[in-house]
């Protein structure tokens, strides 16, 4: 599809359509954002920002990350404004299909996941359930350019 | 924190405006009170609990404040606020949306350079440099910043109107199979994919091919 890019994760290689994302949540981003009010917590990058994880463990976190946003953060994402949920929704597919293919990349032991990874996962979990789930699930979405431009 | 009565109006329009990671926090002033109103301005970063005055915008009456020191690390993200005060009054602080300076940055065009022979013309591209403290600072190319940075390239014709379009991620151009003495015109855009941000076209740099010696 239009914008694919080859992302090199660890051995994983992923066709993306990163670009197509990256519009989708350009266009909620602001109305996202403004639905999170918790100024002072991140989800993704307390109390270590993703850019410290370490090369090795790209690959793992970024598939754990791939399946915490399908499983646990789209689908508590409903809002009253049908445009934002397509778009949402639209993102949510793009995500399945990546989730799958690294699930894929995962089955073959191509993708392990080491001790810093397990630490850095259970920190994002931690965050997240710190949280009334509707809140979590929002500021998971508001953050979603933070993993995008760190997996850039 | 012994803040005075807030019932002015508050600050309106508050927002970064980023040009080339140069951040600058700007606001309308309130509604309806003319001159005499001073403001401060606090920044946060994204995720961290606390809010940090900015001294060098302490009761200030201009409406921007210049935060590309504290915004600096794009790998972070940040909010902003402006509180007003007039007469012993006070508004409320009034924030910025959450600014992310890698996606919400503005580009300028790139810097053109042409040179020709008889038959084709050579242009080089400079993509501009990101904001730094002070001008001994190290300069940092926003192609380091944005790896999938290429450059649109549009060479016109003078004589017959002919327009081509190149897209090319190196720096560097050469348009051969032109017409000799003949005057051409170069303009460039930079484009980046991801994230989706393009710069303006730099303004048209012309060149004329040499004449055809032996014509």
């Amino acid at each position: 599809t239009a914008g694919n890019k080859i992302f090199h994760f660890g051995p994983c290689r992923i066709a993306m359509s990163v670009t197509e994302i990256r519009s989708g949540f350009t266009a909620i981003k602001a109305n996202i954002q403004a639905r999170d009010p918790i100024k002072t917590l991140s989800i993704l990058s307390y109390p270590h920002s993703l850019h410290k994880v370490k090369s090795s463990d790209r690959c793992c976190i970024i598939h754990r990350l791939f399946n915490f946003y399908v499983d646990k953060v789209f689908k508590h994402c409903k809002t009253e404004d049908s445009y934002i949920n397509r778009k949402i929704s639209s993102i949510a597919n793009s995500f399945l299909s990546v989730k799958r293919k690294l699930g894929q990349c995962h089955e073959q032991n191509k993708c392990l996941c080491g001790q810093g990874s397990a630490e850095k996962f259970q920190q994002i979990l931690a965050n997240y359930e710190g949280l009334n789930v509707t809140s979590a699930a929002i500021k998971s979405l508001g953050e979603l350019d933070i993993l995008l431009d760190w997996m850039e | 924190s012994g803040e005075l009565y807030c019932s002015l109006p508050n600050p309106r329009n508050v927002r970064f405006e980023s040009v080339n990671m140069k951040n600058v926090l700007h606001w309308s002033a309130p509604e309806g009170t003319g001159d005499g109103v001073l403001y401060k301005v606090k920044y946060s970063v994204y995720g961290v609990g606390k809010w940090i005055r900015k001294p060098e915008c302490r009761n200030i009456n201009r409406t921007w404040c210049d935060l590309s020191s504290e915004t600096s690390d794009y790998e972070e993200q940040y909010y902003a606020s402006v509180k007003a005060f007039l007469n012993g009054m006070c508004s409320d602080w009034m924030e910025t949306t959450r600014f992310n300076p890698l996606t919400d940055t503005k580009i300028d065009p790139p810097m053109v350079s042409v040179s020709s022979t008889e038959t084709s013309i050579s242009i080089i591209l400079t993509a501009p440099e990101k904001w730094k403290r002070s001008p001994e600072g190290e300069s940092v190319s926003l192609l380091r910043v944005y790896p999938g940075l290429q450059y649109n390239v549009s060479v016109l014709n003078k004589k017959t109107k002919k327009r081509w379009f190149f897209s090319v991620s190196n720096n560097t151009l050469v348009v051969p199979w032109l017409e000799p003495g003949t005057a051409y015109c170069v303009s460039a855009q930079i484009y980046v994919t991801t994230p989706l941000l393009h710069s303006g076209f730099s303004k048209e740099h012309c060149v004329a091919t040499l004449k055809d010696k032996t014509a």
